[in-house]
Parts: C-alpha cells; structure tokens; sequence
C-alpha cells in the first residue's frame, strides 16, 4: 500500500473508520487501528490472555518526570502518558495518524478540521470526555508557562473551537495535510479541561495511575472502563528507569523485568542468547547530526562543510558503533524506508581525497578545529573519535571535546562552529524540516538559511496532491544533503529486549517500546 | 639490589616493581604502545588475547593494550598529584590545628566538616558541570576532596601525640609551637600519614573511576583505566579481556603502590 | 561527664554555623552552573520565549541573593519549599527517599563496621605474620576493583546466572525477611567490600601504631598475653582514630552510594541529589546538601565523643 493512495482516500477512510472497518477495502489492514487489525486475522494472532503484572525498565527517570503530556521529555514520560492519556489519532505502523479519540476527522482544505468525538468514552474518574477537554488540551501549550515542548508545532492551531456536543473544529493558520499524524505526537494528548496539577490527573487511556513518584517509579492498574473492546490486557504496569546500560540488561535477564528499551547493540547476542528472551528491532529515523554552523567562522565555508561530510566514513560507523543496527543515510534526515525518498540522490561515499580537495580549494589545510561530542547525542563521542583519525590524512586537524551530558542542549548543541545533535523521530518530514531545518527556526542549529528550501516547505505543506508533494520533498532532500550544515551518518535502529512471554509487541518508528504505547497492546503469555 | 629487597622483603619488592613498571609505563606507554589509542584495529570487537592484539580489542575495535599503555599517565598522574596536594594539605592544616589555640582550631575543623560533608561525587558532579572537565580540574577535585579526611585523621593523631608526656615536657622547656609541630609531633605521625597517603592514591584512583562511571572523568578520546573498564561493560558477560586488562592494571598499580608503601612502614 | 554535655552544647551551636555554611557554599556553586531549571527542563526543546516564561513562573527572575534570603526564610519558618523540578514540595521528595537511605546505610553499617573491626583487631594482633599479610593483601584486593565492576560482577553472578538475587532493589513496603534479603543483599554486600577495607586498614594501622609505644613493652614485659595487649591496652588508646575512619566511612554511605543507587535501581538520597543537579532543582539541592551535612555532623560528634572517652588525658 502505498502512501499516495492511503492520502487519496484520506478522507473517506477517516470517516469511514467509524462504521468499525465498512470501508476497510478502500484501503489495507495497514490503515486499520491496531485492536482493529487483531481481529480482523485472529488465525495470525493467538487469543490475548488476560491478567498478571510487569516491571517496565527505561533508559530515563528522574525527579522531573512528569504526569503533564505537554511537559513529556525523556522515555518514561511517553510510556506513562500513553499509558493514562489517549490522543484524537494514534500512530501505526508507517506512523500514519488513525482515529483514536476521534471517530471522524474531515477537511477540505488542509487548513479548517472538523473532528467528530467518539460517544461514551469517560475520564478515570468517571467525567465523560466533552469537546472542551480537547479544545483544552491543545491550545494549553500556546501559553508559555505551560512549558510545552511543542510549542512550535502549535503555534499552528490558530483556533480551537466547540461546535457541537462531541464537535470540535480547528484552524491552522496555514494548511497542513499532516494534522492527523501532528495529533497522534504523545504531547497532545487529551486530558481533562481544566487540569494544572498533573500528579493526579485523569486520562482516558488503558490504565489508571495508581503510584506516581518521580524518579522513582510509576504503577498504572487496568481502566476496566476502557473503550477500546477486550482492552488492555494485564492488570498492572510498573514502570521504572534504569539509566545504566548493563544494568537494564542485567534486569531483564535476572527476570526483574519483563520489558527494556534501549539495549545496546553489543549485548542483543547476549539477550538472544539467553533462554526465554528476545530482541525487537525498530529501524527508525533517529539520527545523531554533526552541526557545521553556516554562520560563523570557519565553519561557514562551503567547502569545509562537504569535505567534512565527505570524512564521515559511514559503513564504518555503521559497522563499529552500531553494530549493523542502523541504516546509512544521505545528509538528510528522511529515512530509506519512507515512501519520499530521493532514491536517486547519489549516495555521498567516505572520499578523503575530495575532502581534501575541498580543503585545498577552500585554504583550509591544517585548520584545527575542536568538535564538541556529549553522552547526551547517542554515539556522538565515538563518532567524533572516528571522524577525527578520517580528518588526520585529509589535512584537518579536529578535536573531541566531550563534555557531559548535563548542560549539553543548552550550552553546547549548535552552539560552537562543530558540535554534535540528536534527533529523535518525527511522525512527518513536515515537523522534521520546520523544526529542525527551516531557516527561522529555533532548533536549526547549523544557521543554514536557504529561502529555496522554505519556500518548498511551505508549499509542500498545503499541497494536496501526492505526486507533486513528493517532488518538492525530494528537492528539499538534495538541497539539505548538499548546502545545508547538517551531517548525517547513519539512522539508528531501536533495540528493546523482552521477556519472550511477553505478546502483542510490533515495532512503531517513532520510538521503541511500539512507539511508547506498548501498554494497551501486550499480553503475558502463559 | 639485594639490600634493597632485604629491606623491603617479597610483599615490598613486588610492591616497587608493581609502581615501578606502572611508572615507567606511564612515561613512555605512549610512545611504545602498538597502535594510536584511537585507531581501530579491527572489525570485530571485544577479541580475545591474540599475537596480534595482545590483550584483545574493544567495544570499538581498537587496540586494548594500546589503550591501557596511553591511560595508565592519567591515572597515574592524577592520582599521585591528588593524593599529594590532599596529603600536603590536610596533615599541615592538621598540624597546625593541632597545636594551634582553639579558636584557629575550631574554625579550621568545621570548614572541613562543611567541605567533608558534600559527597565527594556530588561536589565533583557540580565542579564538573560548572567548570567543564579538564585534566588539572580532576586533580584539583580529587585533591582537595580528599583534603579534609587527611585532615581529620592527621589532626586526631597529633592531638593524641601531643598529650604524650615528651611532647609535655618540650612543652615545658619552652620550645616554640612550629619546633613542636614539625620536629616532635610529625615525626610521630609520618608512618600513619603514609599508610594513608597510600589509601588515599587507591581512593583518588578509584573515585576517577567512578566519575568516569557518571560521565565526568577523564574525556575520550582520552581515556585513564577506570573509563576504559566502564566503557566496555557491555563485554564483560564475555569475559573480554577489555575488561578483565584494565581492572586487573588499576589492581596491581593500587596494591603495588600499598605493598611498598606497607613495607616502608615496618621497618626503616 | 560535665563536659560531654558542655560539648554536646557547643557543638549543637556550632553546627548551625556549619549548616549556614554549606548553605552559603551550595548556594554559591549552584549559581556558578551554567543554565538554570528553565532551560534543563526544556532541554533541546528550549526555546527564549518558553525559557522566559517558565523563569517567570519558577521566580528564577530575582536576584540571586533575594531567592537565596527567601530559601533561608521558609526553612527556618519550617518549609524546605517546593521543588522547580516537579512542583511537589522538597519535604515529600526527601520522606519518601530518605528511609530508604538510611535503611542501606543502617544495615551496611551492621555488616561492615563489625566485621572490619574484627578484621582489624585480628591483623593487628598477628602482626608482623603470615595471618597479618593475608589478611592486609586479601583486603587491598577488595579496595582495588571499581565498585561499579564490583557491583555489576555480583548481579550477573547472583541475580543473572543464580537468580538467587534480585538485580534491582526494590523492596515492597512490608518486606518478608526473605524478600528483605533478596533485595538487600547485593547493594550491602557491594558497599561493605568497599568499606570494609577502609575502616579494617585504619583499625590496623592505629592499633599498630599502640603496640610501639612504651607501656606496651611495660605490658608485654609483664607478660600479657598478645590478645590482652591488643584488647586491653592498644585499643582503648587507638579509639579515637579508629572512630574518626568508622565516621568518615559511614558518611559515605549517605551521599557517596550514588553509583550503588543507579546500578540497582535504589532510590536514595544520593539519585535525589545528583537529579537536583542535573535539573538545576535549587530547593532539592539544598535540602540534600543539608541532610548530607546533618548527618554527617552527627557522625563525627559520636566519633568525637567516642574519642573523648577513651581518651583519659582529654576527658579533663
């Protein structure tokens, strides 16, 4: 199924969605909600069984783990509140946005929704869900103060308006085609009108919260009330954080708990290895970037910028760091995978000798330059170590600085002429490139400034038709893989290890662990 | 030679080859390591001992013996720096206390009790993330965390030696308190101050290792023995000698450097 | 008598100087880190305008001295105040962590300052001998190995390949003695090797340092059995720095058992902390600051006293 035509019928299918499946042959299974798609093929997948508890461990927790979908930030944020909140779409498999909340979302612009509530779903404690919960819940993050890290992407809900008992409509303040996919984003989940204190909230999600400590760990008893038919399945989830990586191995494997995320590649042998564990991979287009500023000095040369695109020896970090999870990339940040591709952008290669063409050509030979890496950008110390014995025979003298990962996105990131960031997954190449790569943007950390490239963006933003959308993508691809002051090595694969008991697990890019909403899917097996 | 190991016995002389080799490598490791630090030598990773890689790879594929050749001078020399400055520090203020009136005395003890009752991995966490880390930052941090615990027990044994009956009667022909402290009370405590001067090394030793545990030691691609433990812990379900070499280098160099500094005290 | 109770007087003073001290110190360096809880709460997702709100809303807009003089207020008005962090107040945070330290704390202690004394006393009284060096070398050995190696060495060895152990601590609230022991036994076990070898060596060295005095060679001469010599005569003089290394040993069990908490999972004071930092949690910080430094001051005043008392010259 390809991506042209799931937007072709995008609006009949999301309306369609709320008769429960009529119109599943206008599109695949793969349009379908997950509790949907199970049954739909009961042969494929073995009966659910319900009950028992499991330990959760993630890679962060600490006191400023937070109950406030706005203020989410680290793993256990996302975890806990898919596991409490519910979005109006939920992401798939191809992290396209189906219905969630919502039965029905309609447009015919792009830029005014209107979206249709489903009838009887309740809050934990009983409040049903009311059109001004949502109208709540989305505009909460334009205030400042709320802290929301997604302010940038709504500023784009112009208005949020109740226009009937379950109707809400929103305007953008330009098209957006993206809008189901934007809502699905765990930041915008729905709670309750009205809510500032978030220690108690009530969400409509899968489990209720019955222990919350920050930094210490999180309980969510089964919502008996869900709406969601025959979910969730266990009784209870405990989430914890456990920052060290073999420490979180060790866990698992001493069957303290039954689900980690973040394994590092050098022990997946280990955990496949051992009797009653596997392994779920997750290709994804998390990236760590090296960020060449396009605004000062001397990193503003156009040719030291390539010859240091050209030093990253890309098989080599694939191979050394990774371990082969993870997928070369194209200075870009559009995964191989996605159907918008530039599939014929050449493959820019490990070429010291054009490196060092650049060098010359630029009067840049022997420049010494130190490169600010950080445990906070994953693999970004290895990969400066690496760059720096590429750069020694092109003639360019680099230095790691690495500094700790206290401080780093504020005082580091983007701000030397060499440092390293990292990307998580974005739903769409819409919020990757205005975040992260149009030219006013705050997180554009190279200061690349292409008026070309904003230009494409906007356009591609409201337009409607796939074939022309795709081009504009892929001309947006070679301009930032070419001129902008973003290189990307390699996309990171996510590596979660379970408990083998442990069903219902399929990967979701956007995070591991489903995505962060494993919650309502898993089941343990007998 | 043989008159030297007749005073020092088996335990000291092992414990002077110990130090000594582990000297020696930390002046010239870099120069006759194998390989650069940083190259990697290999594909694969976590290598068991070879001809060709003597002590195996690491998590990245570089030389292991390479590695502990160029970070033996950071662990080394940080340590031997450190536990100097906190020695030199902590028993001349302990000193000075000692036979200071009470009101220098008191004012010195609780400004080490303050400085003493900040965790030491905290104070160096906040050092670190204030100031950035940097060789001479770690050896100030180091220093003078373990500044007040020399202190504490270098003033407790010259308040007791100076209640011993000679000290009283020194006292009593009308010495001067610098006479007092430097030619009747220290050289009581010179053999204490060096058992525990050799602690203190282990613990500087040990406490780089821990704050390369949080992220806060010595910064690649610099590495000293403790960050080269912790960054291959993904093999030591293998039993890597990635591993196993460091731990085992920071080991002997901590009991060789105790095994002589123990043979010193027995006899002499 | 009369002066331990003098010196209980005016250590108490004293040790609201001291707390005022480390106040001052903490809140001096805390303003030396860059970036503030603003910005670390938004982290890459920080952007001026969001940043400046959130200063407002946190009142990180004050002068520093002014929300230094605020901070003292609320505390002696009986309020540690609230955490920037999460907005829940710092006394919660620290109830709900600080039994659980002091429960590592108190039963490390049970384990290791015993054992390390007997350790001690034992290689003190063969000294000289085989037992003397086996024992000094097999405790050097212990001190040796980073205790995250130790630490994660015993989990595979119990918890993984065993399973005897659990490899995270984390006790229900009414623990069975089994479910106790299950959860205890490797993050004591991990920090009384490294303690162990601290307070053994020190007992040693300060009993040793005894038996050369002269009324040690009076005893001998009049023939005392070692054992007695050691117990009953170097001992008694060796108690004040014996107790000085128990104290120091023991106050870290408080702050210094970070990596103890982050490789079992132990919530603890020590996490609390290093999280206070990290999220630039002014209000946390401070309380753990003072907690560390109570503590502590505790510890040495019961080191002190032991020493007083043992100690018949500086009983007068």
């Amino acid at each position: 199924m390809s991506r042209d035509t799931a937007e072709f019928s995008r609006r009949q299918m999301l309306r369609g969605l709320a008769g429960l499946g009529l119109t599943a042959s206008a599109g695949s299974s793969l349009l379908l909600p997950g509790y949907l798609h199970a049954e739909q093929t009961p042969e494929e997948i073995p009966q659910p069984r319900y009950g028992g508890r499991i330990r959760v461990a993630t890679m962060s927790s600490s006191t400023a783990d937070t109950m406030d979908p706005a203020a989410g930030s680290l793993s256990t944020d996302y975890v806990r509140h898919y596991m409490v909140y519910n979005g109006l779409t939920q992401y798939d498999e191809a992290l396209r946005g189906q219905l969630s909340l919502a039965e029905s979302m309609e447009t015919d612009d792009q830029k005014t929704w209107h979206v249709t509530l489903r009838q009887g779903i309740q809050f934990h404690d009983g409040k049903p869900l009311q059109p001004e919960d949502v109208v709540y819940s989305l505009m909460r993050h334009h205030d400042p103060a709320t802290g929301s890290r997604v302010k940038p992407i709504a500023d784009q809900f112009e208005s949020v308006t109740v226009t009937g008992p379950r109707k809400v409509r929103i305007n953008l303040t330009s098209p957006n085609a993206d809008l189901p996919e934007i809502l699905a984003d765990s930041h915008f989940l729905i709670v309750q009108d009205g809510t500032s204190d978030f220690r108690n909230a009530a969400g409509t999600g899968p489990y209720k919260i019955a222990e919350f400590r920050p930094g210490v760990r999180t309980i969510g008893k089964r919502n008996e009330n869900y709406w969601k038919p025959g979910k969730p399945y266990l009784d209870e989830i405990e989430l914890v954080g456990i920052p060290d990586k073999t420490a979180r191995v060790n866990a698992l494997l001493s069957g303290d708990v039954q689900l980690v995320n973040a394994i590092d590649p050098r022990s997946t042998r280990r955990v496949e290895q051992a009797k009653g564990f596997s392994v779920m991979e997750t290709p994804s287009s998390l990236y760590t970037s090296l960020v060449i500023r396009q605004d000062v000095p001397p990193t503003n040369s156009r040719d030291l910028t390539l010859a240091i695109k050209y030093l990253l020896d890309r098989p080599t970090i694939k191979r050394a760091l990774f371990r082969g999870y993870a997928t070369i990339a194209n200075d870009h940040p559009v995964h191989p995978s996605h159907p918008f591709y530039a599939a014929d952008l050449p493959q820019r290669e490990h070429d010291p000798d054009r490196a060092s063409y650049h060098l010359r050509k630029g009067g840049l030979e022997g420049l010494r330059l130190p490169a600010y890496a950080s445990p906070a950008a994953t693999g970004s110390v290895d990969m400066a170590t690496l760059l720096q014995l590429s750069a020694i025979p092109a003639g360019l003298n680099l230095g790691v600085n690495r500094v700790p990962s206290d401080g780093y996105w504020s005082n580091h990131w983007g701000k030397h002429p060499l440092s390293f960031g990292n990307i998580n997954p974005r739903p769409t190449l819409d919020m990757l490139f205005s975040l992260f790569f149009k030219s006013d943007a705050d997180w554009n950390s190279s200061r690349w400034n292409n008026p070309k490239f904003d230009q494409l963006l906007a356009a591609a933003r409201s337009e409607g038709d796939q074939a022309r959308r795709k081009q504009m993508y892929v001309d947006m691809q070679e301009l930032v893989s070419n001129e902008c002051g973003i290189g990307i090595p390699v996309f990171m694969s996510l590596i979660d290890g379970y408990d083998s008991r442990l069903r219902g697990l399929s990967p979701i890019p956007i995070g591991g662990m489903m995505g962060y909403s494993f919650a309502e899917h898993v089941w343990m097996a007998a | 030679m043989n008159k030297l190991y007749t005073r020092l016995g088996i335990a000291g002389s092992v414990g002077l080859s110990l130090a000594g080799l582990w000297l020696l490598i930390s002046l010239f490791g870099p120069v006759l390591a194998p390989h650069g630090p940083g190259e990697i030598v290999d594909y694969e990773v976590f290598l068991p001992m070879s001809a060709e890689h003597p002590l195996g790879t690491d998590y990245l594929g570089r030389s292991v013996i390479s590695r502990i050749m160029d970070g033996a001078r950071f662990t080394v020399g940080i340590a031997f720096a450190a536990a100097l400055l906190a020695a030199l520090m902590g028993t001349g203020l302990g000193l000075f206390s000692a036979v200071s009136g009470k009101a220098v005395d008191e004012s010195i003890s609780r400004l080490m009790d303050a400085l003493l009752s900040i965790p030491n991995k905290i104070f160096a966490l906040v050092m670190i993330a204030a100031f950035g880390s940097s060789v001479p930052l770690l050896l100030l941090i180091t220093g003078i965390t373990y500044t007040p615990g020399v202190y504490r027990i270098a003033r407790a044994l010259a308040v007791n030696i100076n209640q011993m009956d000679y000290i009283q009667v020194a006292r009593a022909r009308g010495e001067g308190r610098a006479y007092l402290a430097l030619s009747e009370v220290l050289p009581n405590m010179i053999h204490p101050m060096l058992t525990d001067f050799g602690l203190r090394f282990v613990y500087v030793v040990l406490l780089l290792s821990s704050l390369s545990f949080l992220g806060l030691g010595v910064q690649p691609p610099n590495a000293d023995l403790g960050s080269l433990v912790r960054e291959n812990m993904s093999g030591l379900w293998e039993g890597a000698p990635a591993i196993m070499a460091p731990a085992a280098a920071i080991a002997s160099l901590t009991i060789g450097v105790n095994l002589f500094i123990d043979s010193l005290r027995g006899r002499d | 008598m009369n002066t331990i109770v003098t010196l209980l007087l005016r250590r108490l003073g004293i040790s609201l100087v001291t707390l005022l001290l480390v106040s001052a110190v903490v809140f001096l360096i805390t303003n030396l880190l860059p970036g503030d809880p603003a910005q670390e709460m938004l982290g890459q997702a920080a952007t001026p305008e969001v940043v400046e709100a959130l200063r407002e809303k946190l009142g990180l807009n004050q002068p520093a001295h002014i929300r230094y003089l605020n901070w003292l207020g609320s505390l002696l008005s009986g309020s540690p105040g609230v955490s920037l962090a999460n907005n829940m107040p710092v006394a919660e945070l620290v109830a709900d962590r600080l039994p659980r330290s002091l429960m590592l704390a108190g039963t490390t202690t049970v384990v290791a300052v015993p054992f390390a004394l007997f350790v001690g006393i034992v290689a003190a009284m063969y000294h000289g001998r085989r037992a003397d060096s086996i024992i000094s070398t097999a405790v050097m050995f212990v001190v040796a190995v980073p205790e995250f190696l130790v630490a994660t060495v015993a989990v595979l060895i119990f918890a993984v390949e065993l399973g005897w152990l659990s490899a995270v601590s984390y006790a229900p609230q009414d623990p069975t003695l089994g479910q106790f022991l299950a959860t205890y036994a490797l993050p004591v076990l991990t920090l009384s090797l490294v303690l162990v070898g601290q307070m053994a060596r020190m007992t040693r060295a300060a009993l040793i340092e005894q038996l050369q005095q002269p009324y040690i060679e009076m005893a001998v001469l009049k023939g005392a059995s070692p054992a007695r010599v050691v117990l009953r005569h170097a001992l008694p003089n060796a108690v004040g720095p014996i107790a000085n290394a128990v104290a120091l040993s023991l106050s870290y069990l408080m702050g210094g058992v970070v990596i103890i908490e982050v490789i079992f999972n132990y919530p603890g004071i020590a996490s609390l902390m290093v999280d206070s930092v990290t999220n630039r949690d002014f209000p946390l910080l401070q309380a753990c600051a003072m907690l560390f430094c109570t503590g502590y001051l505790i510890l040495v005043l019961m080191a002190d006293t032991a020493a007083i008392l043992s100690n018949p010259k500086l009983r007068k």
